[in-house]
């Protein structure tokens, strides 16, 4: 590929033409109504979003709730597999701010990797994890929030089914039954890089370094929005509405800048089953196409994404491709993680980052944070616990 | 005359310019409704030129126009909008609302809708051709108007492109995003412009992309050949699937299907071929008139193919882009119809009295 001087013009428009958002001509489903509706008519009961609840604009101008607290995350296999400190940020932003959420243990795997890859059973029986994780939630109190991108994609079209398919709400409705738990639909589906979008301003109000020689690059995640897609978080102000704000407008709120680059729209590379089953076309397809074009088009500092599959082929590819000497070496991390370090969170201790595999000092350095103090005392932690003087380290630990 | 012989049409673009003609040349009274201050209709007001014979809009348009200002038989009433109606066949109450906000009832017979259609906004579910991202990527009724000055230029730069490319179907056939027809008359447009955009930029090279043209009846040779023959515009088959900036050009990403593999081309200026949705105005009568909309959302007609002009509601006809996707003469022939069956209707109407 010839390199092509592109200026890097971040999330600014080029044009004076501004895009009125008009619901009324859409014709996408708005299914909370029928969600609602269905509910008065006794075939499930509906969990409303607790208050306080943030409203976020979506694709075509409707509001939709984001609960502020009182959240049950429902986490991801991959991202607790293999970026730990995606979730532990999520957890230790929620006690920054002082929200009551609920770490749940009773919850089961989503199956949606599986059925993007052909491999899993039926229609009723995924719906029916996805009924089961959503009673789970409701029996706590607590609203479901999703982590990973793929279980959000997914639900949300189970979602679809069961609004749709009588039958099928009959069968799922029978099995939860079975398990003795309430036949339970969310009002809304909210995916965590939702909350981050409502309480972005909180955490701008904490920031600890100046970002504003941080230049970032974004990778919205495919399953977040491109699968029912009308609900997901557009904003006016960021890329004029015409592409979706979650992640780059909390970036941009906490002073870093964002930069735009050729392959926005292209997949990470995990491309819902290749990652399973074509594995060498996920590792190419992630550094050719995503981070070499970064790094040629706008050289980030790092590359902030919300979803485990991105994070970890986004990062976890350029190890190979560094052995061959491709242009590649930029760290990769969710957007929590990355507002975490900016609001003082540890690197290793909250954030984990040892658990990645391209080298983070560059960035951290930058920002301002003392990597070698953080080792330091993380070693320290790892000796204390070696030695039996500390069990684990605890959310006191790191507050 | 009475009220049943009076003829409301609602909307002056071709096919209520020429329902009000027809009724009044039939000898009924019409009464012209028009929410905005001129006559014409979307036509009228967005185009340079009409397909396929490229004659100037304002001039051909011109002496349909006059038969409806200077004639008596017809009260044309500019600025103002249908609020609700009551009655049926025979003795409809419509309530008008002129632009200050005056409202008064009138009563008519027969009513003719022709509230037309609107464009497809590349900016609601297309987002990828970002069209509220660069001035570059324009619309076919951009495009017009920038022909109405006689130029067309890069918006960004003020100065002509050297490479332009026209993308097919953008809102239309689309299932994704629920426009689940052809807008019939977006192929003809494009392969019009990019005539005309050779005749002023001989050295352009212009492409067309798309899913498959649709050169309905006279058109192929009228202008489709004539395109590809006379102008040497590139036809290429494959849908763009994205568009970003690349420097000072527009980077188009999509898929050759006729060579079979992906492509990226670099141009100056990208214009979408924008198709048809049921205009604010037909939701709006379809709510006051309480006319059913089939499926795609345009106003119903109850006699398929073989009567194209009459809704479920006795006494109400409909016209021109109303009821789907029209080009401008089925828009007119539909205006004639529907005006030649209303004044039927009340004629039969006065004999049983």
């Amino acid at each position: 590929m010839e390199p092509i001087d592109i200026p890097v013009a971040g999330t600014k428009v080029q044009t004076s033409r501004v895009f009125e958002r008009d619901p009324e001509t859409v014709r996408d489903e708005d299914l909370r109504e029928a969600i609602w509706e269905l509910g008065r008519e006794g075939e499930w009961i509906v969990q409303p979003v607790p208050e306080p609840y943030y409203l976020a604009p979506t694709k075509f101008g409707r509001q939709k709730k984001i609960p502020l607290e009182h959240t049950w995350h429902h986490k991801s296999c991959g991202q607790c597999g293999h970026i730990p400190g995606y979730s532990t940020s999520i957890f230790w932003l929620n006690r920054l701010l002082g929200f009551d959420y609920f770490d749940p243990r009773d919850q089961t795997s989503c199956t949606a990797w599986n059925y993007y890859a052909s491999a899993t059973s039926n229609q009723a029986a995924q719906a029916a994890v996805a009924m089961r994780n959503f009673s789970a939630a409701y029996e706590t109190g607590y609203y479901p929030l999703i982590h990973c991108g793929t279980s959000f994609g997914h639900y949300k079209e189970v979602r679809h089914e069961l609004v749709h398919d009588a039958k099928l709400r009959r069968q799922v409705r029978a099995i939860i039954e079975k398990l003795g738990r309430p036949f339970v639909m969310p009002e809304e589906i909210v995916h965590y890089s939702e909350w981050m979008y409502a309480v972005r301003k909180q955490l701008s109000e904490r920031v600890q370094f100046d970002l504003s020689k941080i230049t970032a690059t974004v990778h919205p995640a495919c399953h977040y929005y491109k699968l029912q897609s009308g609900d997901a978080i557009y904003d006016p102000e960021i890329y004029g509405g015409q592409r979706t704000a979650a992640v780059t407008a909390v970036v941009q709120e906490l002073g870093a800048q964002v930069a735009d680059y050729s392959t926005w729209y292209d997949c990470c590379g995990f491309g819902f089953r290749h990652i399973l089953v074509q594995r060498d076309f996920t590792r190419s397809f992630a550094t050719l196409r995503k981070i070499e074009v970064m790094k040629q088009e706008a050289n980030p500092d790092v590359v902030l994404t919300h979803d485990t599959g991105c994070v970890t082929s986004l990062d976890k590819s350029q190890f190979a491709a560094q052995a061959h000497g491709r242009n590649v070496g930029v760290p990769v991390m969710s957007e929590s993680q990355f507002a975490a370090l900016a609001v003082g969170a540890h690197p290793f201790r909250v954030c984990q980052l040892h658990w990645h595999a391209v080298d983070y000092r560059p960035l951290l350095h930058k920002m301002g944070i003392d990597v070698e103090r953080a080792w330091a005392e993380f070693e320290a932690d790892v000796e204390k616990i070696k030695h039996g003087e500390m069990e684990y380290l605890t959310w006191e630990h790191v507050l | 005359m009475g009220k049943a012989d009076t003829v409301m049409i609602v909307g002056a673009g071709p096919a209520g310019l020429e329902a009000a003609r027809t009724v009044a040349e039939l000898g009924k009274r019409a009464m012209l409704i028009e929410t905005k201050d001129q006559l014409g209709g979307t036509p009228y007001a967005s185009y340079a030129s009409l397909t396929p014979d490229l004659q100037e809009t304002e001039h051909a348009m011109e002496h349909m126009l006059d038969a409806v200002r200077n004639n008596p038989a017809v009260d044309v009433r500019l600025n103002t909008r249908v609020v609700k109606s009551e009655g049926n066949l025979g003795a409809f109450h419509v309530t008008l609302e002129s632009a200050d906000g005056a409202q008064s009832v009138e009563e008519v017979g027969a009513i003719v809708v022709a509230t037309g259609f609107q464009h497809f906004d590349p900016g609601r579910e297309t987002q990828m051709y970002g069209y509220y991202e660069y001035d570059d990527v324009i619309t076919l009724v951009d495009a017009e108007k920038m022909f109405k000055e006689g130029k067309i230029v890069r918006p960004s730069t003020g100065l002509p492109p050297e490479r332009v490319a026209f993308i097919q179907c953008v809102g239309s056939r689309d299932r994704q995003i629920g426009n689940k027809y052809c807008s019939k008359v977006c192929c003809g447009i494009a392969s019009k412009q990019s005539i005309e955009i050779k005749r002023m930029l001989p050295n352009a090279k212009v492409f067309i992309f798309y899913i498959d043209m649709r050169m309905y009846g006279f058109w192929e040779d009228q202008i489709y050949w004539k395109a590809q023959e006379e102008y040497k515009v590139n036809y290429i088959r494959g849908i763009v699937t994205e568009i970003i900036r690349k420097g000072d050009k527009l980077l188009i990403k999509g898929e050759d299907t006729t060579m079979g593999r992906p492509m990226e081309v670099l141009m100056d200026l990208v214009i979408l071929s924008v198709g048809m949705e049921p205009s604010k105005g037909t939701v709006e009568m379809s709510r006051i008139f309480q006319i059913p909309r089939e499926d795609h959302g345009f106003l119903q007609v109850v006699g398929g193919p073989l009567d194209t002009v009459s809704t479920p509601v006795p006494g109400i006809f409909v016209a021109g882009a109303a009821a789907g996707p029209k080009d401008i003469e089925d828009s007119v022939s539909m205006g004639a119809a529907a005006a030649a069956k209303a004044v039927g209707i009340l004629n039969r109407l006065t004999l049983e009295v």
